[in-house]
């Protein structure tokens, strides 16, 4: 055996995995370091000048940006949207791929067919599902519009990317439309390691389904929830796509996300350095948030 | 719903249970895969045909397709996003596994920060660094060509892959390495013929994973190309943009969105139990 | 045809607003000597003789690949990306060009990403002075485009001054873009309409008969909320410019403001009229794309629809109401008809490009006002030229006479974004569709909040 610290764990001095691994990081960290952590730290470069995103004659003008950032209302806006979409494709997204997994994961028959149903979405591009679902949202000709005539309601009155309540919840319901067979597909993996035995003992102890799920089946499948809902939760957080193909952020500014605002500050108002500042805030609350659903699933999962 | 009626009602009300837990799971799915099938049967239609899609399957014809077939420029998209997608995807697995080696295996605070530095890449979205990405690319010299997004594909998929891997390295049992070492393996060698072929299911993930986000991406190939000649499918949806609200141009819209992810499915419908293997692993194990 | 009288008015509202901001125009043409005046060292530079660029330079080049950029969307036999390409390996076999259409966000983001590493393509598409994120202006300012001031297509053409950026031409543009209301006569006749409007109040009453009759005013595309420009504009040329021509350049120096009351509440008090009494449903329209308020007019579902002449191939279209007889008429104002109707877009060439010459070239013989390649750009219907063979008689030119008659007569303004920092028309856009979206918004917020993006984005 390799040599061991006093701890237990073994430490680099082993003769099997010596410094010299290290070696194989290069090709990894030189992209990983000049495609993305140098452009990085140039954004926070931007983000105390006032470049235009043209112009490289650029000067800095100290805290400015962020001063402006947090006084206009925009990151207030968007982060109020992003939160609300965030929260509503985590949650629904992962309470309905649950369901769906714990449904699947019962002895039904055509379980493949059903799996491949709820996972199909998700080979679509997001500029594909973009133009599916404009078609879908349409007022007086998409389908659901046409549906609710079908059926003797006012088809014409559906118009849910045109409301400001709904046009938000509208884009959140189509990333989960793409986004929750991947998210059932790992719950199932994660159902499929309970052990049958102990759902077994626990129905002789005369537990019901219901709290054979809550006290066997989720305390065992803690870590599978915990990826799944860090998973959605960046996604959600990143959300730009459909608010950037379908709704352009409107109605009004209903639908702009953290990104979205980054973007339209950045190309339409041409505030790269503003953008930047814009960029360096959301990122540190991305992170913020990352952080505590971490610990607080973690925490979660000790004490199931 | 006392114990009296446990003898007679227990069959039925099982039969009962199941066939309605059958006709939720099928509604659900109805619910699903339906705007995917208007769009099917839509783009079997003749791009003048322009009553309501949800007459489903009232005509068979090639005629739309032929014409998203020839806008779109069909196998050359195709065969360009056949071209970034392998190629990436390849890099991706290589580079990786090779960073995840060290990452997994030394157990010390470089290895355990290195491992959360790939790892913070996660949270940036490409949009924020979109313009120091292009200076930078501007500075080394490096043109937009066709490997360009790939440059970028493989970048971005950095921190998901090292953060695979790496967690898939540490159930690779030790033993078979030290046994390797004994044998005087080189580090190198040891890598590639004891290491890197017990990786295979993780391998299998991110390929799917990965090649799945790059197969779809149309952000980098739409910044970084201008000629017409190297676009990749999503980028050549991007032409389709103003005819999503419009009914007339429907039908081709729709044989494009079906020719766009056709090959995805066909994919996916030939290695199913790889895919949800693959998702799972990544996912369960990392 | 009066066309240097129209122009010359284009220009004279183009040239207060450049003088001002310090932006120097005059490329040797015979501006007023105030304009010279503003910025010594910029009318000097101007006068300064063009050089002559190399005429034979594709002739000598060899196999080349030249590249282009512009933004739109795609037509079947696109003029662009199919027509242009084709004609011009007719005209020069050894020179490739690749032309890329992108949606307009798509294609800013491309833009701008592509000048940021040194690749853009050598012809790109820019607009007038500060519109867009393309503007000439910002492009220019950081030296991203070649002076076009030695291209024959140029010379004489007093009408580029808001194309010019400190003496140079920057932007070969030869066309003029109007902003309008198309509107379907049969429906019009259906509602007892027998004339187009001559003011606000009769345009009102229209939309009222049309109403009565069952019929929907009009239809707008406000889920793209850039369409909400179609109608601001004009109604910004009737009330705002036409008083005070200098309105824009005033608000860079702090003399106007979007707040000064009977300038821009009245503009949007107007255009909220059409929304308060439904001619515009606000329920309807900030869910439909533009495409789609296209479809429904050449449908016939409406009787109306502000657009541009950019638009007139989309829009003269046969759609399910067949081949019904359109119109194309300016809102007209509370005080008279004066149109939004001013230089469009326009081609320059990348400074780093490596085919400079031969880009002037290629220009020079697409807009020389007799090649094929211009008669195939005059026949897209969407292209309203100055000058040349045919400018006359091209497919809608019926339906843009009285626009240019009114140029004509000197009521034509400039479209306001051209004078605004890029963003304050996506603010204004944002608040106004919260306004008629029944967010609470009052015309005093949007004012105010377009006021205040205004100088938060010329504050740097």
């Amino acid at each position: 055996m390799a040599k061991t610290s006093k701890k237990g764990v073994k430490n680099y001095t082993s003769p099997v995995f010596t410094r010299r691994m290290y070696y194989f990081l290069i090709p990894a960290l030189a992209f990983f370091l000049i495609f993305w952590i140098y452009p990085v730290l140039q954004l926070f470069y931007y983000s105390v000048t006032d470049f235009n995103g043209i112009n490289y004659d650029f000067d800095f003008v100290g805290m400015k940006n962020y001063a402006r950032v947090l006084s206009n209302g925009t990151l207030t806006n968007s982060m109020k949207n992003t939160l609300i979409y965030a929260v509503m494709t985590v949650c629904i997204s992962n309470i309905i791929g649950l369901a769906v997994a714990m449904i699947l994961n019962t002895k039904i028959k055509m379980k493949g067919l059903f799996r491949t149903c709820a996972y199909f979405p998700a080979l679509f591009s997001a500029i594909v599902v973009g133009f599916i679902w404009s078609y879908v949202y349409m007022p007086g000709a998409g389908m659901i519009a046409n549906l609710i005539t079908m059926v003797g309601g006012d088809g014409a009155a559906f118009n849910p990317l045109g409301n400001y309540k709904t046009a938000l919840f509208a884009i959140a319901m189509v990333e989960i439309w793409k986004g929750f067979g991947t998210t059932m597909i790992i719950y199932l993996a994660g159902l499929q390691t309970v052990d049958e035995s102990l759902l077994e003992a626990a129905s002789i102890d005369g537990c019901t389904q219901w709290q054979q799920i809550k006290w066997v089946k989720l305390p065992l499948i803690s870590s599978t929830i915990t990826i799944n809902v860090i998973l959605s939760v960046i996604s959600g957080l990143k959300a730009f796509d459909y608010s950037f193909i379908m709704t352009n952020g409107g109605p009004g500014k209903s639908t702009k996300t953290l990104m979205f605002q980054v973007y339209e500050t950045a190309f339409t108002d041409q505030k790269m350095g503003r953008a930047s500042a814009f960029s360096v805030l959301a990122f540190a609350f991305i992170i913020l948030i990352t952080v505590l659903m971490l610990l607080y699933m973690n925490k979660k999962e000790v004490e199931l | 719903m006392g114990n009296k009626n446990n003898e007679t009602g227990g069959a039925s009300k099982r039969t009962m249970k199941k066939a309605l837990l059958y006709a939720a799971v099928i509604v659900f799915c109805v619910i699903v895969i339906s705007p995917l099938v208007i769009v099917f049967s839509s783009s079997l239609r003749t791009p003048g045909n322009q009553t309501s899609p949800l007459n489903l399957f009232i005509e068979f014809s090639g005629a739309s397709y032929a014409q998203a077939f020839s806008n779109m420029n069909y196998p050359m998209e195709l065969l360009n996003s056949i071209m970034t997608t392998a190629g990436s995807v390849l890099c991706i697995v290589i580079f990786s596994t090779m960073a995840a080696y060290p990452i997994g295996r030394i157990k010390s605070k470089t290895a355990k920060f290195l491992y959360y530095f790939f790892i913070s890449g996660l949270i940036i979205p490409s949009q924020m660094v979109i313009v120091p990405i292009a200076q930078t690319l501007n500075r080394l010299g490096i043109p937009n060509t066709r490997f360009t997004p790939m440059i970028m594909f493989i970048t971005c998929s950095l921190p998901f892959s090292v953060f695979l891997f790496s967690g898939f390295m540490k159930g690779v049992p030790v033993e078979i390495e030290e046994s390797a070492y004994m044998d005087g393996a080189t580090l190198p060698r040891r890598f590639s013929t004891v290491v890197f072929p017990l990786l295979q299911p993780a391998i299998v993930s991110c390929v799917i994973t990965q090649g799945l986000w790059i197969w779809n991406d149309y952000f980098y190939p739409m910044v970084f190309i201008s000629k017409k000649a190297q676009y990749s499918l999503p980028v050549g949806m991007l032409q389709f943009l103003g005819d999503k609200e419009n009914p007339a141009q429907w039908n081709v819209l729709f044989a494009a969105c079906v020719l766009c992810a056709l090959p995805l499915i066909l994919v996916f419908l030939a290695l199913q139990k790889q895919f949800v293997n693959g998702i799972a692993a990544g996912a369960v194990k990392g | 045809m009066k066309w240097n009288k129209a122009v010359s008015m284009l220009c004279a509202a183009a040239m207060t607003l450049s003088m001002l901001t310090g932006c120097g125009a005059g490329g040797g043409n015979d501006e007023p000597a105030e304009a010279a005046g503003a910025d010594e060292e910029v009318s000097a530079e101007a006068k300064a003789p063009a050089d002559i660029y190399d005429h034979e330079a594709i002739e000598n080049a060899g196999d080349i690949t030249l590249t282009m950029m512009v933004s739109g969307t795609a037509y079947e036999n696109d003029f662009e990306t199919e027509q242009l390409p084709n004609l011009v390996k007719e005209k020069w076999p050894n020179v490739t060009l690749e032309v890329t259409k992108l949606p307009d966000d798509n294609y800013y983001t491309s833009l701008k990403t592509k000048l940021a590493s040194g690749e853009c393509p050598d012809i790109i598409l820019t607009q007038p002075m500060y519109a867009g994120q393309n503007s000439c202006y910002s492009m220019a300012e950081a030296g991203y485009l070649t002076p076009l001031n030695d291209l024959d297509a140029v010379e004489g053409r007093q009408d580029l001054s808001s194309v010019t950026y400190k003496g140079d031409i920057v932007t070969l543009t030869n066309s003029i873009s109007i902003l309008g209301c198309y509107y379907n006569k049969d429906l019009f006749a259906q509602a007892g309409i027998t004339a187009e409007p001559q003011s606000w109040d009769e345009f009102l009453e229209d939309c009222k008969k049309l109403q009565d009759a069952g019929i929907q005013p009009i239809v707008m595309g406000d889920k793209d909320q850039y369409v909400l420009q179609f109608g601001l504009y004009q109604l910004a040329a009737n009330e705002i410019y036409s008083k005070n021509p200098d309105y824009d350049t005033q608000l860079r120096t702090g003399d106007t403001s979007f707040t000064d009351e009977g300038t821009w509440d009245t503009v949007l008090e107007m255009y909220k009229t059409l929304y308060d009494n439904n001619y515009i449903d606000a329920s309807q329209s900030l869910g439909y794309g533009a495409s789609q308020a296209i479809t429904d007019f050449i449908d016939g579902k409406a009787a109306m629809t502000f657009d541009g002449s950019f638009n007139a191939t989309a829009l003269t279209a046969e759609g399910a109401a067949g081949a019904f007889e359109r119109g194309y008429f300016p809102i007209p104002g509370k005080e008279g008809v004066y149109t939004a109707t001013c230089l469009g877009a326009g081609y320059s060439i990348y400074s780093g490009s490596d085919y400079v010459d031969e880009c002037k070239e290629l220009l020079d013989y697409w807009m020389d006002g007799k090649s094929d390649v211009w008669k195939a750009y005059l026949s897209t219907g969407r292209t309203i030229a100055t000058y040349g063979e045919g400018a006359d008689s091209t497919p809608n030119y019926d339906l843009f006479k009285p626009f240019i008659d009114l140029l004509n007569e000197g009521k034509g303004f400039y479209w306001c974004n051209q004078a605004w920092p890029a963003g304050t028309e996506t603010e204004m856009e944002a608040l106004f569709s919260e306004m008629v979206g029944g967010q609470g918004t009052t015309v005093e917020d949007i004012t105010q909040g377009m006021q205040d993006k205004f100088e938060d984005l010329l504050d740097d």
